[in-house]
């Protein structure tokens, strides 16, 4: 049986609460059929689920070496990276969907982007490896802290951009994407102090902040998936004669 | 004493925070704004485009470079160039609001106001993104004021016909009220 203190208490609570959440926000993707609207972030939802479970079977089972358990969790890792990538490019085309222009113009805007942000991660994982520990998923945590660099600036550009440019997001859309950047970004900075501190208590320490912060990011999915989508409409009466104004006002603005 | 990685980890901390810090005002502020028509088309005609047209005019330029001497020149040209980038500027705020307009529209049940949303949309796209150009070749000009340049992109054409589709709009919303709703008190 596992032995309860505070520390294991909390750290079950964490590990097992987002996962129960992410059940949950599953079943509001089905229900809301956005999983056809969203299907990469749907498969991304899933497979945190179903890649739990083994986890937390390895996590409970007595037997099972901390190194067999740190195979499973970066091998899950890199997959959940790469699924990540594929819900930012789902998200910026859901963006970019209404406008032809900035289909072409946009994109090829973020694609310099995300050029620019790998080139970025590679140097930094080259140049600021992190800490000097020989164990080998330490390698790892600089490998998604690098991926976490570029997600997060990804998403952070993404939102930017849409606000330079005046673009309305879908309320789902921007829930996904603000949901992930937050996401991103606490990964970035968790997964730098892991690479860096390789003690015992600190690595204990930033696991309980990493699912801590996992939980608050599935709250924010759920949180933005169920609240009713923005009416986007004026709120400012448009009397008649005042567009009339207005219609004279552009009229001559346009023969000028 | 802190090892380079230690450095290197509070720095990761920074870059994050400081991001986090704007996705949290990104929130906020999308929460918070609200879609103001008549702003927007206060701000489209407050700008007058024949003054524009004529600080950036390259025979303009010519003339003064012609006819001043260089250091008086300099002055002149970086005084025309700064006035010149706060039209551009006000210009592409104006479009940004113009899209949000357009993107509303666009989603209007009647047919005519949609389809003149998305030509609002477009052209505000197409006018922010051509004013950031604008912007960067004025702040060019500031810093680089004996810098012969290229002509500007064609900024007033775009105007010009993002103030031609929002006259259109302007003409549906008058006699549908899809598009506008009443403020609240």
């Amino acid at each position: 049986m596992l032995s309860l203190n505070w520390h294991r208490a909390l750290s079950l609570f964490l590990l097992i609460a987002p996962h129960v959440l992410l059940g949950v926000l599953a079943v509001i993707l089905y229900k809301r059929r956005l999983y056809r609207e969203f299907p990469c972030f749907f498969v991304y939802v899933l497979y945190e689920i179903a890649k739990f479970i083994p986890l937390f079977a390895l996590y409970s089972v007595q037997g099972v070496t901390g190194k067999q358990y740190a195979y499973a969790y970066c091998v899950t890792l890199l997959i959940s990276i790469v699924l990540r990538f594929g819900v930012i490019d789902e998200i910026s085309r859901n963006l970019f969907r209404e406008s032809q222009f900035l289909k072409v113009a946009a994109r090829r805007s973020l694609q310099c982007v995300t050029g620019l942000f790998l080139g970025a991660g590679a140097l930094l994982a080259v140049y600021a490896p992190g800490g000097n520990s020989a164990k080998w998923y330490a390698g790892i945590f600089v490998v998604n802290r690098g991926a976490a660099m570029v997600q997060s600036g990804l998403l952070l550009a993404l939102l930017l951009f849409s606000r330079f440019l005046g673009l309305s997001w879908r309320r789902s859309a921007f829930g996904i994407a603000l949901g992930l950047a937050v996401l991103t970004s606490l990964d970035l900075a968790m997964f730098a102090l892991r690479a860096a501190f390789t003690s015992e208590a600190a690595a204990n320490f930033l696991d309980l902040l990493i699912t801590g912060t996992y939980l608050v990011c599935v709250s924010i999915w759920i949180g933005y998936l169920l609240a009713p989508e923005l009416e986007l409409v004026s709120p400012t009466v448009v009397a008649h004669d005042e567009v009339e104004t207005w219609n004279r006002e552009l009229q001559q603005l346009i023969k000028q | 004493m802190i090892s380079q990685a230690m450095i290197a980890a509070w720095i990761f901390v920074a870059v994050a925070f400081f991001a986090l810090g704007i996705l949290v005002y990104v929130a906020i502020r999308s929460r918070t704004r609200r879609i103001d028509l008549e702003k927007a088309v206060q701000s489209f005609r407050s700008l007058d485009i024949e003054a524009f047209r004529n600080l950036v005019d390259s025979g303009e330029d010519a003339f003064l470079r012609d006819n001043l001497p260089p250091r008086k020149f300099r002055e002149i040209k970086r005084r025309r160039a700064w006035a010149a980038f706060i039209y551009a500027w006000e210009a592409g705020r104006a479009a940004a609001a113009l899209a949000k307009i357009g993107q509303a529209a666009q989603r209007s049940s009647d047919p005519e106001i949609a389809a003149s949303g998305v030509q609002v949309a477009e052209n505000a796209f197409r006018l922010r993104l051509q004013t950031i150009g604008a912007c960067l070749h004025l702040l060019t000009e500031v810093l680089l004021p004996d810098l012969r340049s290229p002509s500007l992109p064609p900024l007033v054409d775009e105007y010009e016909r993002a103030a031609e589709t929002l006259f259109r709009l302007g003409r549906f919303s008058s006699r549908v009220q899809g598009l506008a709703r009443p403020k609240s008190a």
